[in-house]
C-alpha cells in the first residue's frame, strides 16, 4: 500500500519537478542500482549510482521492502560497505527472501526514486577473492613440485568464517600466455606437479560459494622452478689446432649441465708417461677451451685428451680424444699479399702476387714448412681457378683477361700434414685494357668503313647494273651464219661445227633415222604419247641418244614433246628447229588443224604410195626392223643426193617432208607402213640400193644438212605467212605447184625454196610420205652431236637383237602404225 | 777423417775442413765446392742437405700414404691408436720434442740422432717388406711402398753418413742404435695382433720419418741458411 502510495507521490512530484525544471533548477536525476551483492550469503550490500543533483545537494535513501511484507524499510547501515551503498547485516538478511529495494534521491526542489531492484540473497553470492596465496617448490626424485597455499577471503564479519568455499587455481609460465586452470575443490592448498625445470610460474586462486558467482582472481604469485639437479652430460672434445706448431688448443662443447653450474677439467696424459695433467690454461683460448703453450706441447707424442664435467650430482667424462701434435697444424692464413701489375717485353701486362707466411708460424727456422695455394676469378665469375704454388711465397699470373676485376685469395698448409688455413681476405685487382683494344677499335672502324663502301657499290651496280655490265662487257654477237648452232660453238666440238657450216664429212645418215622415228612418235601419241615415250628410259640406245639430244638442245626447244625436233637442232638447224617447235605448239594448240593436216597428209600418203614407191617402200623398209631406220636415213640420203644431183622429183619432197613435220609424219607413217605390208618386197629391194647408198650418202650428206637447214627457214617463213609461201611457190617450178595441190602444200613450199639454192627442180608428187623420210636424216644429225658416228652404228647394232619394240627402232614405227588404225 | 794421406793434399784437405769447421760452428754457411786445388770436387753441404731433405720428404710421404692406406684397410675402428701409445721401438732415442728442443740441441747430436733413427729402422724395414706380402690382401700399394721405403732409407742413410762426416768435428757416433725386437708380433697367429703390430710399424715409421724430415728441415735451415730460411 505505502509502495503504491510512494510511486503515486513520486508522479506528482516529478510532475512538479518538471514544471520547475523548465524554470532553471531541478529535482535530482534518478539514481541507478549498480548492484547488490552478498560476499557469504549471510549479509549483502547494494550499491547504486547517483544520478544528476538537479544543482542542489542531494540526500539518498533507500527503501526496501520483503516479498513477505508489505512494510517498507530503510536501510540498515549505509556505511559499512562505503558510498552509496547498503550494507544489510546478518540480522538483516534472510536468504529465503526476495528484497524488493529502491533508492530515492531528494534536493530542496523534490526527489527521484530510482527503478525497483529485485533481490535474492542466494543468487547474488559472490565472495572476495582467496587471499595470503604463497608457493613453495619442492623437489624430489628429479620431480619437481610446486605447493600453493591460501586463506578463505575476508568477511567483514569476523564471526561468521565457516563458509566453505570452491576453489580453483591457474597457472602457467611466465612467458606465456595461456594459463592452466586447476580446480582445486575446498582445500586451501594444491601441489602441481609436472612443471618445467628452471621456468617460472606466476599462480592466482579465486573461490566460490556453491551457488554464487567466482570472485576475482586473486593477486598474482610468481615462483621460480629450479632447475634439474643432475650429474652434466658428458662433453665433447670438438677439435684440437696448433696455429704455428709450437702451440695447441683444443676446445670442447659442453653437454647440459643438469641444472647445476658445472664445472668442466681438461685432463691429459702424454704417450709414454702414466700421469694425467690438468689443462695448463683455460682462459688464453676463451672458454670451452685449454691452450697448450709451448712447455706443454710436444710433438710426435700422442696425447690422450678427456674433457670432465662436473657438478654436485656428479660428474662425466667425455670421450678421449688422442692428438698427435705433428697433424693437428693448420696455420692462419698468408698475410701482406700485394697484388702488382707488370708488363713484359710484349708489353702484355701480368700479375704477381706476394705474401707472406703468417705472422706466428716461424718458417725460417724450418721447423714449419708452408705451402700455399691460391685461387683467383674474376669478379663476375662463378668458379675459382685455384694454383698450388708449393713453398713458393710470390707467383706471377699471365694470361689474364684484361678489363676485367679479379679477386685473388691465398691460404696454406703445413707440408705432409695439417690442414689448409682459411682463404685468406679477398684482395682485387683489376687488369687494365689492352692496347690491343685500340687496335681492335681501328680494325671495327676499318671493317665498317669497307663494308659501306661495298655496300654502296652494289648499289650503284644494282642501279646501272645493266649499263655498267654493257660498259665493261659488250655483248658478243651471236654467229650470224644460218644454220650455226651457237651451241654448238660453246660446246666446241668441231665435227658439229663443220657440219653445221656445211662441211659434209660427218655422217649425218644414221641421225636421219632417229629424227624419223622421232616423228613417228610424236605423231604416233600426239602430246601425251610423246612424252612416256621420252621418258622412258628405254633400252635402246636410240631413244638415249634423243634424249640426251633434247637435253643438249633444250636451250631452244621448250616442250619435251619436241624432242624430235630439238635433235634436229643440234645439226645444224636450230633456225628451223624453232620454227618447227613453233609450229609444234601451235598443232598443240589446234589439234583440229592439226587432224587436219593429218588427214591431208593421209590422203597425200595414199597417193604418195602409188606415185613414188621408192620413198614410201623406204619407210616401210625402216618400220618392221631396226634397220630399216638406216634404211629411211639411207634414203633421205639419197633423196638429198638426188636433189642436189639430178633434183629427183622424189627426193626433193622428201626433203620437204623433213622440215615440214611431224603432223604430216604420223600419216605417212601409217602410209609407209600399210606400204610396207603391200609392197614389203619392193621395199627390200630399196634397201639393198638404200645401203649402197648409204655410203655415198656419208660422203654427201654435208651437201645435205646445209640444204636442209634452208628448207627449215623456208618452212618457217611459210608456216607464218603463208602469202610468202605463195611467194615461193610462184618462184618455185611447175612442180611446186603440185606440192601445193598437196594437202601438204607448206612443204611443198619449202622444198621450192631448196630448189632455188640448189636448182632443185620440186616434183608434184611431193607428199607426206616424202616427208617423213626427209625427217630422218634430220634425226640422226641431231644424234650425231652426242655420240660419234661409230657409236651410233654400235647403237644400231644393239638395238637390233632387242624384241621389245621400243628397244628396236623400229618398235618405235611400229608404235605409230598400230595407233593409225584409230586414226583412221 | 782420413787426411794423411799425401801430405799436400792431407795438408789442403786439413785446412779446409778446419776452417769449414770454425765457419760452421759460428753458424756461417759453409759451402766451398770446388775450390781450385782442392783433387776431389765434391758436393757442398747445402746440395747434401738439399738431397738429404728432398729424400726424406720423400720418405715421410711415402710411410704416410702407407700407413693411411693401411689404417683406412685394416685399422677402422679397431682402436689402435688407442694402443699405439708408447710403443714405437725408437721411443728409447731422446729426440727433440718441440722446436726449443729442435733449435737447442747441438746439430750434430741433432745429426747423430738422425743416424741413429734412421740405422735403428734398418731392421724393421727390411722385415716389414717381406711380412707385408703375408697380410691378408695386401695391396700391391702398400707393399710396394714398403720395398720403396726401405731402398730410400737407405740411400738417405748414406747421404746422412755424409753429411755427419762433413760437419762432424769428431769422431762419427755408431753407437746410437735403437734394436728392433717387433718381428715376432709381425708373425703373430692372431690376425688381431699381428694387424695391430703393423698398424703400429707403420704408425712408428711415419712419425720416425717425420721427426728425421722436420729435424732435416731445422738443420738445413740453421746450418746452410742461418736460421733464415
Amino acid at each position: 500500500m505505502k509502495q503504491r502510495f510512494i510511486s503515486s507521490a513520486q508522479i506528482i512530484l516529478q510532475f512538479a519537478l518538471t514544471t520547475v525544471g523548465l524554470t532553471g533548477q531541478s529535482y535530482p536525476g534518478k539514481p541507478q542500482i549498480i548492484r547488490c551483492r552478498s560476499l557469504e550469503k549471510e549479509t549483502f550490500s547494494c550499491w547504486w549510482k547517483p544520478g544528476s543533483d538537479g544543482g542542489h545537494p542531494n540526500n539518498y535513501t533507500l527503501f526496501y521492502s520483503k516479498d513477505s511484507e508489505e512494510k517498507i524499510y530503510e536501510c540498515p547501515d549505509y556505511l559499512t560497505s562505503g558510498p552509496n551503498s547498503c550494507y544489510f547485516d546478518k540480522n538483516h538478511t534472510n536468504p529465503w527472501t526476495t528484497y524488493i529495494i529502491t533508492v530515492m534521491a531528494t534536493n530542496e526542489i523534490g526527489s527521484n526514486s530510482s527503478d525497483p531492484q529485485h533481490v535474492d540473497v542466494t543468487s547474488i553470492v559472490q565472495p572476495d577473492a582467496p587471499v595470503n596465496l604463497s608457493l613453495e617448490t619442492n623437489t624430489s626424485a628429479n620431480m619437481s613440485y610446486l605447493w600453493a597455499k591460501w586463506s578463505p577471503p575476508l568477511l567483514a564479519d569476523a564471526s561468521s568464517n565457516s563458509h566453505e568455499y570452491h576453489y580453483e587455481l591457474r597457472l602457467k609460465p611466465e612467458e606465456k600466455e595461456e594459463w592452466e586452470t586447476v580446480s582445486v575443490g575446498v582445500q586451501t592448498h594444491y601441489e602441481v606437479s609436472s612443471l618445467q625445470a628452471g621456468v617460472k610460474y606466476i599462480v592466482q586462486v579465486r573461490c566460490m560459494l556453491d551457488l554464487g558467482e567466482w570472485s576475482e582472481w586473486s593477486s598474482e604469485k610468481s615462483i621460480q622452478i629450479p632447475k634439474e639437479r643432475l650429474p652434466p652430460e658428458k662433453p665433447t672434445i670438438i677439435k684440437c689446432r696448433s696455429p704455428e706448431k709450437e702451440t695447441f688448443t683444443c676446445w670442447w662443447k659442453p653437454a647440459s649441465d643438469g641444472g647445476l653450474s658445472t664445472n668442466h677439467t681438461l685432463l691429459y696424459s702424454k704417450e709414454g708417461e702414466e700421469k694425467v695433467y690438468e689443462c695448463p690454461d683455460y682462459k688464453t683460448a676463451g672458454p670451452n677451451s685449454c691452450y697448450f703453450d709451448k712447455k706443454h706441447t710436444s710433438f710426435w707424442t700422442i696425447y690422450n685428451i678427456t674433457v670432465r664435467a662436473t657438478n654436485e650430482m656428479g660428474s662425466n667424462v667425455s670421450d678421449p680424444h688422442y692428438v698427435d701434435v705433428t697433424y693437428i697444424v693448420q696455420p692462419d692464413p698468408p698475410v701482406n699479399i700485394t697484388l702488382e701489375l707488370k708488363k713484359s717485353i710484349k708489353r702484355k701486362p701480368y700479375l704477381v702476387l706476394t705474401w707472406s707466411p703468417p705472422p706466428l708460424a716461424d718458417v725460417r727456422s724450418g721447423w714449419l714448412t708452408l705451402e700455399y695455394e691460391l685461387r683467383l676469378k674474376p669478379e663476375e665469375g662463378e668458379e675459382w681457378e685455384t694454383i698450388f704454388v708449393g713453398q713458393q711465397t710470390q707467383c706471377k699470373m699471365f694470361s689474364l683477361n684484361p678489363g676485367k676485376r679479379y679477386i685473388v685469395q691465398i691460404h696454406c698448409k703445413p707440408d705432409h700434414h695439417g690442414l689448409w688455413s682459411e682463404w685468406s681476405p679477398e684482395m682485387y685487382i683489376e687488369i687494365p685494357t689492352d692496347f690491343k683494344v685500340k687496335d681492335m677499335v681501328v680494325w671495327i672502324i676499318v671493317g665498317v668503313l669497307s663494308s659501306l663502301i661495298c655496300l654502296i657499290m652494289s648499289w650503284i651496280m644494282i642501279l646501272k647494273g645493266y649499263r655498267m655490265m654493257a660498259f665493261i662487257l659488250p655483248p658478243v654477237p651471236g654467229p650470224k651464219i644460218k644454220g650455226i648452232d651457237t651451241h654448238l660453238l660453246e660446246t666446241g666440238k668441231s665435227e658439229e661445227l663443220l657440219s653445221a657450216l656445211g662441211c659434209h664429212g660427218f655422217p649425218p645418215t644414221s641421225d636421219c633415222e632417229e629424227l624419223l622415228i622421232e616423228y613417228l612418235e610424236v605423231e604416233d601419241s600426239e602430246d601425251q604419247q610423246l612424252m612416256p615415250n621420252h621418258d622412258t628410259p628405254s633400252k635402246n640406245t636410240k631413244i638415249v641418244l634423243k634424249e640426251t639430244d633434247s637435253d643438249s638442245g633444250r636451250g631452244s626447244c621448250d616442250s619435251p614433246s619436241l624432242l624430235p625436233v630439238k635433235c634436229r637442232e643440234p645439226r645444224g638447224l636450230p633456225s628451223a628447229l624453232q620454227t618447227q617447235d613453233v609450229r609444234a605448239k601451235e598443232k598443240k594448240g589446234e589439234k583440229g588443224s592439226w587432224e587436219a593436216q593429218c588427214m591431208a597428209s593421209e590422203q597425200k600418203t595414199l597417193p604418195c604410195n602409188n606415185e613414188s614407191t621408192k620413198s614410201c617402200t623406204w619407210l616401210a623398209a625402216q618400220l618392221p626392223s631396226t634397220q630399216p631406220a638406216m634404211f629411211a636415213y639411207h634414203s633421205t640420203v639419197e633423196a638429198f643426193k638426188m636433189t642436189l644431183n639430178t633434183t629427183n622429183v622424189n627426193t626433193s619432197p622428201v626433203l620437204v617432208g623433213n622440215e615440214e613435220n611431224h603432223q604430216s609424219l604420223y600419216p605417212i607413217a601409217e602410209t609407209v607402213y600399210d606400204d610396207v605390208e603391200k609392197v614389203g618386197e619392193n621395199s627390200k629391194t630399196d634397201q639393198t640400193t638404200v645401203q649402197v647408198r648409204q655410203n655415198q650418202h656419208n660422203d654427201k650428206s654435208p651437201f645435205l644438212n646445209p640444204k636442209l637447214m634452208d628448207y627449215v627457214e623456208v618452212h618457217k617463213v611459210r608456216q607464218d605467212e603463208e602469202p610468202t609461201l605463195l611467194l615461193k611457190h610462184k618462184e618455185n617450178n611447175g612442180k611446186t605447184k603440185k606440192c601445193t595441190v598437196s594437202g601438204t602444200n607448206k612443204e611443198y613450199t619449202k622444198v621450192s625454196t631448196v630448189v632455188d639454192h640448189h636448182i632443185l627442180v620440186l616434183l608434184p608428187d611431193q607428199r607426206t610420205q616424202n616427208t617423213p623420210v626427209s625427217q630422218e636424216p634430220v634425226a640422226e644429225t641431231s644424234q650425231n652431236p652426242q655420240q660419234s658416228q661409230a657409236e651410233k652404228n654400235t647403237s644400231y647394232s644393239m638395238t637390233t637383237p632387242s624384241d621389245s619394240r621400243r628397244d628396236t627402232s623400229g618398235s618405235d614405227y611400229m608404235d605409230p602404225s598400230s595407233f593409225m588404225p584409230s586414226f583412221k | 777423417m782420413s787426411t794423411k794421406g799425401a801430405p799436400l793434399k792431407g795438408l789442403l784437405l786439413v785446412v779446409l775442413l778446419v776452417s769449414h769447421m770454425l765457419l760452421t760452428k759460428e753458424g756461417v754457411t759453409s759451402l766451398p765446392i770446388c775450390p781450385s786445388g782442392s783433387v776431389s770436387c765434391q758436393l757442398s753441404l747445402e746440395e747434401l742437405f738439399d738431397r738429404a731433405v728432398k729424400l726424406s720428404h720423400y720418405i715421410h710421404f711415402l710411410s704416410s700414404e702407407m700407413f693411411n692406406e693401411f689404417d683406412e684397410r685394416y685399422a677402422q675402428g679397431r682402436g689402435f691408436i688407442a694402443k699405439a701409445v708408447n710403443s714405437c721401438h725408437t721411443a728409447s732415442l731422446t729426440t727433440p720434442e718441440d722446436k726449443e728442443q729442435a733449435q737447442q740441441i747441438h746439430h750434430e747430436d741433432l745429426l747423430n740422432l738422425i743416424l741413429g733413427v734412421l740405422r735403428s729402422w734398418n731392421d724393421p724395414l727390411i722385415h716389414l717388406a717381406s711380412e707385408v706380402q703375408r697380410i691378408k690382401e695386401a695391396p700391391e700399394t702398400i707393399l710396394s711402398k714398403a720395398v720403396e721405403i726401405e731402398e730410400q732409407n737407405k740411400r738417405l742413410q748414406e747421404g746422412m753418413e755424409k753429411i755427419v762426416g762433413r760437419v762432424h768435428s769428431g769422431e762419427v757416433g755408431n753407437d746410437i742404435y735403437t734394436p728392433w725386437d717387433g718381428l715376432p708380433s709381425l708373425q703373430l697367429a692372431d690376425e688381431d695382433s699381428r694387424l695391430f703390430a703393423f698398424y703400429n710399424l707403420l704408425h712408428c715409421l711415419r712419425r720416425d720419418s717425420h721427426k728425421i724430415d722436420n729435424y732435416l728441415k731445422v738443420l738445413k735451415c740453421r746450418l746452410i741458411h742461418d736460421n733464415n730460411c
